[in-house]
């Protein structure tokens, strides 16, 4: 045996030896039943054994992929400090731009209109003095934006903890980008709530009735401003208990919108006699406690109540909100009708859900007028038990809200001080809702509001059945080309073939050792890696038919054929190898998946495409009995 | 031994004439639909919510689609993808409530939930601009590879016969309204690198005959280099047409766009390698040749 063949032997043992090493825990993980999981997991030996397989996305084995987003514009509002009437026609002009073009910065957005408008946002904004420029106020307020989504990254990973869910993956993408992905959950709608809720938790003071009446008298002015065609004499508004006729009239109308706007219509229930002079307070009914809004009326009020003109005309500490639940109220005519209470209440919190120390979630005590009901017990920790005995102290005989992200849990009176720092929460749907809120408040509210920018979530059994898909045609491509391959090329044929099992072994082991994660695109991968591999061989075989047909001996002929088709194997396939490496820089995750494997494929596809292919060609041809038949 | 083309002498070149203009067709029509209709993009570019339902009862597309319009649910896409199973399409607007509207639709049916995806109009955006870049930087890179290992007039010839693999192949997507997502787009980079990768196998073998037959017309020279690699270019595009078309076939729902651009990228990508990539080194080539003959005399 040449001395040749002895170094290229040894390369391809060593090059055997690893791949079979790297791919033999994945083998055994693939034929471990689920009860001899279990006991290796007591020995704590599973977790070891899966960090070295390969592992499957998402999308073969089912899961939720969510990309999550800090919402800059929510945020920003949120940390100013000043809220003059400039500062809301400045914001809303910043938002209109904003949605006029949605790829731009929001904070260059603020900083090109603040400078066009010559303002100072150090008047609205934190900044260390009245006098630091706009780009220093924007630059800080990026900063607190990045600082922002570090913290909910962090909060999002202990509710995700807490809600256990097996090897969560959690990442920080760029400056306000999270990406959450989550294998094989039964309830992804449950997991997604319980990430991106924000779980603001407030303990905020109602408005006086007086108060609130003057409120809605005013709205009632500024919706009938908006549509000058229903103005009749201003009565002194009450809000009506009586039953009058309910006609149905549409929002549009109400609201003496466009023509455009029709596809937003939706019929709304009105007291036709107050609808013309108060069309804001004929949607709301008298509950007794509280202010009612008939489910119908939902939209039309929430709408009026984000109107721009009606915005304007309220004041800065007042925040109205909507109660988290209907109740259904038996009606004079005997139905049940369902309504939303609507709160109005100060805009700063008496006391946050920072102050809670500890929550539990549970069925509300057979003593308790709250029996069989889901509530949540919270306790607060020492400065919050000081600020809840002070709050509740202060205003008894008062009635407290308390809100959970932006919506009124329950709003009961205050009876006495309580001082002992506790408090039990109540209006949930089901003890699932109260045990997830449990879980937010004990990981604490988000910094900012987060919106949910892409999801991707595979059922479990269509995973499955993309593995079987995924595998059968990665068999039945194989087994067709090996066929056709064999049938042309006959014994060369045959060493193509193994060549290419070969190929497909090492990717998969090259997968296995850097833990990557092979997806269904991956699979396409290694299918095209396979149409690749198989060029290589034909570009190969060509040559050494044509040397043979000139009549140039077998060993002559194979090595004439191997060196002048390198050069072609080469430039075919480093122009692929190119493609590749662009998509895996800039492809988004299906795509990144598909171009690893093409990579490694490629690389591989020398390797055992060419080196290993030469070896067995020399063995025959340098072997001590030379042959005398070329079987090509 | 087995032998699909022995001693070929197929005059490719001369037939360009033919060949151009059946490419040139297809282009313009491909140009044409392109206009007209557009294309079809998938939610991975456009927005929205994709759902993949599967009913335990049988149920039509219409009936669906009635359920949908009966409660004022908008106008879903809804296609087939399978036996009782259905690709349901949701517009950006209502991305918030997609599984609501959903919800509220199949109320009382019994049905599971195989699949969603949802992509906000932002992200789209963004993935559309970012997967333009990829090809863009891709190409470039690629050409500037071409010009290096070859001459610049064969950057040319790889570049027009890309140019058609692309636009025929955009172009057959928008006559077919076929959706182009993000799998769809990996498609399209293979077929770039697969067409390339046909071409420089026989720019290869252009580049060798010129060495060894000095002095023959150029014409000759590229009809003898496509003829000599007849054989491998033919069987590299059926084993892998082979492996696509199986892919196509078995390879589900999910891989079904991309394995379809590959079944045309394989077929379009071999024509134009042939019969576009290499003639229009003659027609271009024709200077060059020229320019040279000084250098042969001086000889």
């Amino acid at each position: 045996m040449s001395k040749k063949l002895i170094w290229r032997y040894l390369v391809i043992v060593a090059l055997l030896g690893w791949a079979v090493y790297t791919i033999m825990p994945t083998l055994r993980y693939e034929r471990l039943s689920t009860e001899e999981k279990s006991v290796l997991k007591e020995e704590g030996k599973l977790l070891d054994l899966e960090s070295k397989i390969i592992k499957r996305g998402l999308d073969l084995q089912g899961g939720m992929h969510l990309v999550l987003e800090i919402n800059v514009p929510d945020f920003i509002k949120k940390v100013a400090d000043h809220q003059s009437a400039a500062y809301y026609d400045y914001m809303e002009k910043v938002d209109a731009l904003y949605r006029e073009n949605p790829e731009k910065d929001y904070l260059n957005i603020m900083l090109e209109t603040a400078e066009n408008d010559s303002l100072r946002l150090s008047r609205y904004f934190p900044a260390p003095d009245r006098r630091t420029d706009n780009k220093a106020v924007v630059d800080n307020l990026q900063k607190e934006c990045e600082q922002a989504v570090v913290r909910a990254e962090e909060i999002i990973r202990n509710r995700i903890d807490q809600f256990g869910v097996a090897e969560p993956v959690i990442q920080l993408i760029g400056n306000k980008r999270i990406i959450v992905e989550l294998a094989g959950i039964d309830d992804p709608d449950r997991a997604k709530d319980i990430i991106h809720n924000t779980a603001l938790l407030e303990f905020v003071l109602l408005k006086d009735p007086e108060y609130t009446q003057d409120i809605i008298n005013r709205i009632d002015a500024a919706v009938k401003r908006i549509n000058p065609e229903e103005i009749t004499a201003v009565d002194s508004a009450v809000i009506s208990g009586k039953k009058s006729e309910d006609k149905e009239i549409s929002v549009s109308e109400l609201l003496g919108l466009q023509e455009s706007d029709s596809t937003a219509e939706s019929l709304v229930l009105v007291d036709e006699d107050l609808a013309s002079e108060h069309p804001f307070s004929a949607l709301l009914r008298n509950l007794g406690w509280d202010i009612g809004v008939p489910k119908e009326n939902y939209y039309a009020v929430n709408r009026i109540l984000n109107d721009p003109e009606v915005v304007r005309i309220l004041p800065n500490d007042l925040r109205i909100l909507f109660s988290a639940k209907t109740q259904k109220i038996e009606t004079v005519q005997g139905g049940n009708a369902e309504f939303y209470s609507l709160y109005f209440i100060n805009r700063e919190p008496g006391l946050t859900g920072d102050a809670v120390k500890e929550a539990k979630a549970e069925l509300g005590s057979v003593s308790s007028e709250r029996m069989g009901q889901p509530v949540v017990n919270v306790r607060m920790d020492g400065e919050g038990t000081k600020t809840w005995a002070r709050l509740t102290g202060a205003n008894v005989d008062k009635r407290l809200a308390i809100v959970l992200d932006n919506k009124v849990q329950m709003a009961p009176r205050i009876e006495s001080k309580i001082p002992n720092g506790r408090t039990v929460i109540e209006g949930f749907a089901g003890l699932a809702e109260a045990q997830d809120i449990e879980i937010v408040l004990k990981a604490g509210a988000l910094p900012a509001p987060i919106d949910i920018i892409e999801e991707r979530t595979v059922g479990a059994s269509l995973g499955a059945d993309s593995v079987r898909r995924g595998v059968n045609s990665v068999l039945f491509g194989l087994a067709l080309v090996a066929l056709f391959i064999i049938v042309y090329y006959r014994g060369a044929g045959t060493i193509a073939i193994a060549t290419l099992v070969l190929n497909i072994f090492f990717v998969l082991s090259i997968l296995a050792s850097l833990r990557a994660t092979l997806t269904l695109p991956g699979i396409a991968g290694l299918v095209l890696t396979m149409g690749m591999a198989v060029d290589a061989n034909v570009l190969i075989f060509e040559r050494i038919r044509e040397e043979y047909l000139r009549g140039k001996t077998i060993r002559s002929s194979v090595e004439n054929g191997y060196s002048r088709a390198l050069i072609t194997i080469l430039d075919a396939n480093l122009t692929t190898l190119i493609t590749a490496l662009v998509l895996w820089q800039y492809g988004s995750g299906p795509i990144r998946g598909f171009a690893v494997v093409l990579f490694w494929g490629i690389i591989f596809n020398f390797v055992s495409g060419y080196f290993i292919s030469r070896t067995i060609f020399m063995s025959f041809t340098h072997g001590k009995k030379p042959l005398n038949k070329l079987s090509i | 031994m087995l032998q699909f083309f022995k001693n070929t002498h197929y005059d490719v070149v001369n037939k360009r004439r033919i060949t151009f203009g059946i490419s040139l067709a297809l282009i313009v029509l491909s140009l044409v639909s392109l206009f007209v209709r557009g294309l079809n993009y998938g939610i991975d570019f456009s927005g929205g919510a994709k759902m993949q339902v599967e009913f335990s009862q049988s149920i039509t597309a219409e009936e669906l689609r009635a359920k949908f319009t009966e409660k004022n649910l908008g106008n879903p896409e809804i296609k087939s993808s399978g036996l009782n199973e259905y690709m349901i399409t949701i517009n950006p607007e209502n991305l918030d409530d997609a599984n609501g509207i959903l919800e509220q639709a199949l109320g009382g049916t019994d049905y599971t939930l195989l699949q969603i995806d949802k992509i906000g109009p932002k992200i789209g955006q963004e993935l559309r601009s970012n997967s333009l870049k990829a090809v863009g930087i891709a190409l470039l890179l690629v050409l500037i590879y071409i010009t290096v290992r070859f001459e610049f007039h064969f950057a040319v010839g790889a570049v027009a016969a890309l140019a058609q693999d692309v636009l025929i192949t955009l172009g057959l997507f928008s006559i077919f309204q076929w959706e182009i997502s993000m799998p769809v787009l990996a498609a399209f980079l293979t077929i770039v690198g697969y067409s390339l990768n046909d071409t420089i196998v026989i720019f290869d073998r252009i580049r060798e005959d010129l060495k060894v037959h000095k002095g023959k017309p150029l014409a000759d020279i590229i009809n003898f280099s496509i003829n000599e690699s007849l054989s491998r270019t033919v069987i590299t595009s059926l084993t892998t047409f082979f492996v696509v078309i199986i892919l196509a076939l078995f390879g589900g729902q999910v891989l079904f766009g991309f394995s379809i651009a590959m079944v045309i990228g394989v077929i379009i990508g071999t024509y134009s390698s042939m019969f576009i990539a290499a003639p229009i080194l003659v027609v271009w080539g024709h200077k060059f040749k020229e320019k040279e003959k000084p250098l042969e005399k001086k000889k």
